[in-house]
Order: C-alpha cells, then sequence, then structure tokens
C-alpha cells in the first residue's frame, strides 16, 4: 500500500526561526494550558486565599510606607502627591519584577516537561506573566482606594493607564521570555536577578519622580527602559495629566524591540532546550 | 478522538539515517561565571555526547515494535525523537499519524499538583482540549486504579504509581502511535498483567506500538519485532526470539567480561 503523506516530518534543526504560522497556531490551540498553569500557579502561591490575597496587598504597600519613611528621613518632599506616586510606581514596577522572577527559572524548571512532551516552550514564559499580571490586578484596585482616600485629582486623562498597563505587559512579557531563555545557558542569572530588580528600582523614578532629576543625570532616561513607562504612569494615575506623547512612544519602542528580539533568539534556540536543560 | 483511519501494514513511523547528538556543558551547570572566569583561555565548554548513529527503523501499523538496549544505548532518545520533543542532527523521521509518548502525558508535571491537575494539565499541554481530558478522566482513574490517591500530590507517589498513572493516560487516549519507555516494569504484577492485556487489545486495533522494556519474556511474547541498540547503533533487528536470543546472549558475555575484570 502506497502511504499517505506524512503527519509529521523531523529533519535536523537549523538556526533561525521555526515556520511562524504554524508555531502561532500550535501555541493557540493550547492557550488552555497557559491558563490551567498560571491557575495551578497562583494557586500554589494562595491566591485564592484569603490570606494569600492580603498578603498579595500587604507586601507592597508596607514596602511603600518604608520607603516614604525613608524619603521623609532623607528630606525629600513628602506630601500626599509623592506618596500616591511612590505607591503607584512600586505597584507598576512589582509588575515587571514579578514578570522577570516568574520567568527566569520557567523553562529549567519545566525539565520534565521539556524533556517528555512536544510543545511550544514558549507557553512557559507567559503562562509566567500571565501569573504576574493575576498578581498586578488586586494591587490596582487597592491604590483605587488608595488614591480617593489621599484625595488625589481626577480627570479623564487616568484613562490613559489603559494602554500604559498595556505596554508595561508587553514589556514585562518580553523581558520573562529573554530571561528564561538566557537561564537555559546561564543557570546562575537566577541569583543575580534580585541585584538587577533592585538597581533597576533605584535607578528608576519611583522613589524619586522624573522631574526631580538634575539635567546632568537625564542620560538615565536613555538607558533605563521603565523609566518613561513609569514618568508616564506616574502623570496619568496620580496627577491625572495626559502623558508625554515622546514617552509613551520611548515606553512602546522599548516594549516592542525587547519583546521582539527575546522571542526571536527564543524561537531559535526553543528546539534545542531538550538536549540542553 | 481519531480512531484509527490506519490500516494494519501501512507504514506508521519511518526513520531514516538517524543520528542524535547531545550537547553538554562540561560543569554540571553552565553558569556565567565559569564562562567569564574561562575567557579568552580558549577552553572548551562543551562535550557532545553521540547517542544515536545512523539508524534506520521502521514500525507498521498493526504491529508490535520491541527495543532492547543496555542503559544508555540511546532507547529514550530515539523516543524523543520519533514523538518530536528532540530534532535529529542527522537524518529524517517520517511519522504518519498521531504519537503518544508514555513519558510524555500528564507524567510529573508538577510533584506539588495531585495527580489529577497533572493529568489534566499534560494533556492540555499535549494539545487536547478540555472537553477530550473531561470526556477521558474516568477510564484513565479507573485504570489507573489509584483510589484516594488521585487527588493527592504527586510527590506523595511511588514509582510504580507514578507509571501506573502515565500508562493509563497513553493508552486511554487512543493515539494511532503508542510509545511505552520502561513503564512497564515498575507496577506490580497484577497491573502488569492489566496494561499487558490492553497492549493486545491496542495492537488488534491495527496501531503501532512501540514497546522499550528490559522484560526480555514480555518482549518476546507481545512484540513482533525487535530491535537492538547498543552504544547508538542498530545492532540487530527481525524475529524477537532471535534478536532477544543475540541480545541475552550478549548480556551474558558482557557479565563474565565484567566479572573477569573483577578478578
Ligand atoms: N539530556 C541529555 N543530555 C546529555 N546527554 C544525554 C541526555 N540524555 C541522554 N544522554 C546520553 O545519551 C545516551 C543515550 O541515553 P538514553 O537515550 O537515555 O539511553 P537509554 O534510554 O537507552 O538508557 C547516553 O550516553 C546518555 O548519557
Ligand atoms: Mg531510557
Amino acid at each position: 500500500m502506497e502511504p499517505t503523506t506524512a503527519s509529521e516530518v523531523y529533519l535536523p534543526f537549523r538556526k533561525g526561526l521555526p515556520p511562524l504560522r504554524g508555531y502561532w497556531r500550535t501555541l493557540w490551540k493550547r492557550r488552555a494550558f497557559i491558563a490551567e498553569y498560571s491557575r495551578s500557579e497562583l494557586r500554589e502561591q494562595h491566591y485564592d486565599s484569603v490570606f494569600g490575597q492580603i498578603w498579595l496587598i500587604l507586601n507592597p504597600l508596607l514596602l511603600s510606607a518604608v520607603y516614604f519613611i525613608l524619603i521623609v528621613i532623607i528630606g525629600g518632599h513628602s506630601d500626599k502627591l509623592r506618596y500616591g506616586h511612590l505607591t503607584a510606581c512600586l505597584f507598576l514596577f512589582y509588575l515587571v519584577s514579578n514578570s522577570l522572577s516568574a520567568g527566569v527559572k520557567s523553562v529549567t524548571a519545566g525539565q520534565r516537561l521539556i524533556l517528555n512532551t512536544a510543545f511550544p516552550r514558549i507557553m512557559l514564559p507567559i503562562s509566567a506573566t500571565v501569573v504576574a499580571i493575576f498578581r498586578f490586578l488586586p494591587t490596582l484596585v487597592i491604590f483605587a482606594i488608595l488614591r480617593s482616600i489621599l484625595g488625589l485629582p481626577i480627570s479623564f486623562q487616568i484613562f490613559w493607564a489603559i494602554p500604559i498597563v498595556i505596554i508595561t505587559v508587553l514589556f514585562a512579557l518580553g523581558l520573562a521570555i529573554s530571561i528564561s531563555c538566557i537561564n537555559v545557558y546561564f543557570r546562575d542569572i537566577a541569583n543575580f536577578l534580585p541585584y538587577f530588580t533592585r538597581t533597576l528600582l533605584y535607578l528608576s523614578p519611583i522613589l524619586w519622580e522624573a522631574s526631580d532629576i538634575k539635567p546632568q543625570l537625564r542620560t538615565v532616561e536613555l538607558f533605563n527602559p521603565v523609566f518613561s513607562i513609569l514618568d508616564s504612569w506616574s502623570r496619568v494615575v496620580v496627577h491625572a495629566q495626559a502623558p508625554q506623547l515622546s514617552s509613551m512612544l520611548i515606553s512602546l519602542a522599548w516594549a516592542i524591540s525587547i519583546f521582539f528580539i527575546g522571542t526571536y533568539f527564543f524561537l531559535s534556540r526553543e528546539r534545542e532546550f531538550a538536549v540542553r536543560v | 478522538m481519531s480512531n484509527s483511519l490506519h490500516t494494519s501494514g501501512d507504514i506508521a513511523v519511518s526513520v531514516q539515517h538517524l543520528g542524535l547528538t547531545y550537547t553538554t556543558t562540561i560543569d554540571r551547570r553552565p553558569t556565567l561565571k565559569s564562562r567569564v572566569k574561562t575567557l579568552g583561555r580558549g577552553t572548551k565548554h562543551t562535550r557532545t555526547v553521540r547517542a544515536l548513529d545512523d539508524v534506520m527503523l521502521d514500525v507498521n501499523y498493526g504491529s508490535v515494535l520491541g527495543v532492547v538496549g543496555a542503559n544508555g544505548a540511546g532507547k529514550s532518545s530515539l523516543m524523543r525523537v520519533i514523538s518530536g520533543i528532540l530534532p535529529p542532527t542527522q537524518g529524517r523521521v517520517e511519522v504518519f499519524g498521531k504519537v503518544s509518548t508514555l513519558l510524555a502525558l500528564g507524567v510529573g508535571f508538577s510533584p506539588s499538583l495531585s495527580g489529577r491537575a497533572n493529568v489534566h494539565l499534560g494533556g492540555l499541554a499535549a494539545g487536547m482540549t478540555r472537553d477530550e481530558i473531561a470526556d477521558h478522566f474516568d477510564e484513565i482513574a479507573d485504570f489507573a486504579d489509584l483510589g484516594e490517591a488521585i487527588d493527592a500530590p504527586m510527590r506523595t507517589y511511588s514509582s510504580g504509581m507514578y507509571a501506573r498513572l502515565a500508562f493509563s493516560v497513553a493508552v486511554t487516549v487512543r493515539p494511532d502511535i503508542l510509545i511505552v519507555d520502561e513503564a512497564l516494569s515498575t507496577g506490580d504484577a497484577k497491573f502488569k498483567e492489566k496494561s499487558l492485556e490492553k497492549i493486545k487489545e491496542l495492537r488488534s486495533d491495527a496501531r503501532a506500538l512501540i514497546l522499550v522494556s528490559h522484560a526480555l519474556g514480555t518482549i518476546r511474547d507481545i512484540c513482533n519485532e525487535v530491535a537492538w541498540l547498543d552504544k547508538g547503533r542498530l545492532v540487530q533487528r527481525g524475529n524477537p526470539t532471535d534478536v532477544v536470543d543475540a541480545y541475552s546472549q550478549f548480556l551474558q558475555v558482557g557479565k563474565s567480561a565484567a566479572i573477569d575484570e573483577d578478578i
């Protein structure tokens, strides 16, 4: 009997991208996996229990209180606007840093699955980012309550928050994809990561405001990928003003670049992961 | 779920001149630190392991292929290439149908999750829909017969329980091509009997089965054909009795050589 065409043909691995349309189709078919995997991950972090939720909110709130006291002590501005800015920016920063810290080991920890199942590996860092998003959502509610207690200004400009969050998610996803791939080749990246995020935190307009910065130091703006995002975020959700167009464009450029560069490396390398993990 | 569209005798898997090389780092874990330390010294960071070398093999629907060989012979590697987990380094593999490896589904995906959650996640990762999994779940749980343990975290499972659950998933989803890699040997006698029954049933359904096992008796009993791998090469393939005899003889020889060395 003449065999029909093969349903799968496996040929030697070549560097470069896999056929993208087919990749996307298998990925889309497995979107339920991403939902289910993130959910079980959240359940493990007690996301669905009352105490888990309280901790999730309390942790960044306590942190922002501590930083606020610090600011008062070293003699910076210490009004309610500053407290609002600090809290809002810290929450958004946590979205990025949680995505990074959950993403870094997502591929290497999925070793058993990778060795035993054929699936698009990028599902693993995507799930890590979904977890970070779910951890971010309750803090948004807290901030909304906080800003009405503080009596911060309100205007329609607040709706700019939506594109800013979308850009941040794209950026966080790009970072998770990149770092999970890098960690396959350099396993100690996970150990450096806390120092890296801590440094990024101090060099970003969170404990200080973008307008405080000395003109000679404005170059950090160019090299810090979260600078423009946080500056826009603070203008929008704290001051209820429109963001600067240039900041929005810079943020978008960063997010898109990191996302595409990270995804390119991930996709062109992922078929090799099984022999590396 | 596909109910086999294939006829006995159709080709299911064709492996042509397959070679596979693993690249591993010399250090236990590749790190940035070690890379920086050896920067400019021209040290080699990787070592290659030739796991498969010019393997030619095909499997037909309606038949059971047994694969035997010593530890490290490359059996699992061959199964990983056939199921599309590892890309070959040389050669070509064609698969005509849907493969399910026993390794593939629901096995120890996450040790802290229950057996039930692992079956769900493993099924979703392998591309099944929620409904498909729900339809099969009772049958899987029934066959695995783990009782309450199905809802206990998988880290509390014994290796036998692991294997039972994995085997149940693999056979219940009715793949066209089923690969069972060394999982029959860990179950107890009763389960082993049950799984052999199941394998015979699947064989009569005109599916293709690949069975990796060290239980030579079983291999001789249920396979139509046996392939013997050694150090990544296909040593012999053919009639089960012949190949199993040759392989046992090889093992005897190896044993006495080892005994000689001890003296
Ligand atoms: N992930 C891996 N990385 C590097 N080498 C591996 C890996 N898996 C297997 N090998 C090597 O490949 C060879 C074949 O292994 P394997 O296919 O697991 O053999 P078997 O299943 O027959 O015992 C062995 O030499 C083993 O050390
Ligand atoms: Mg093996």
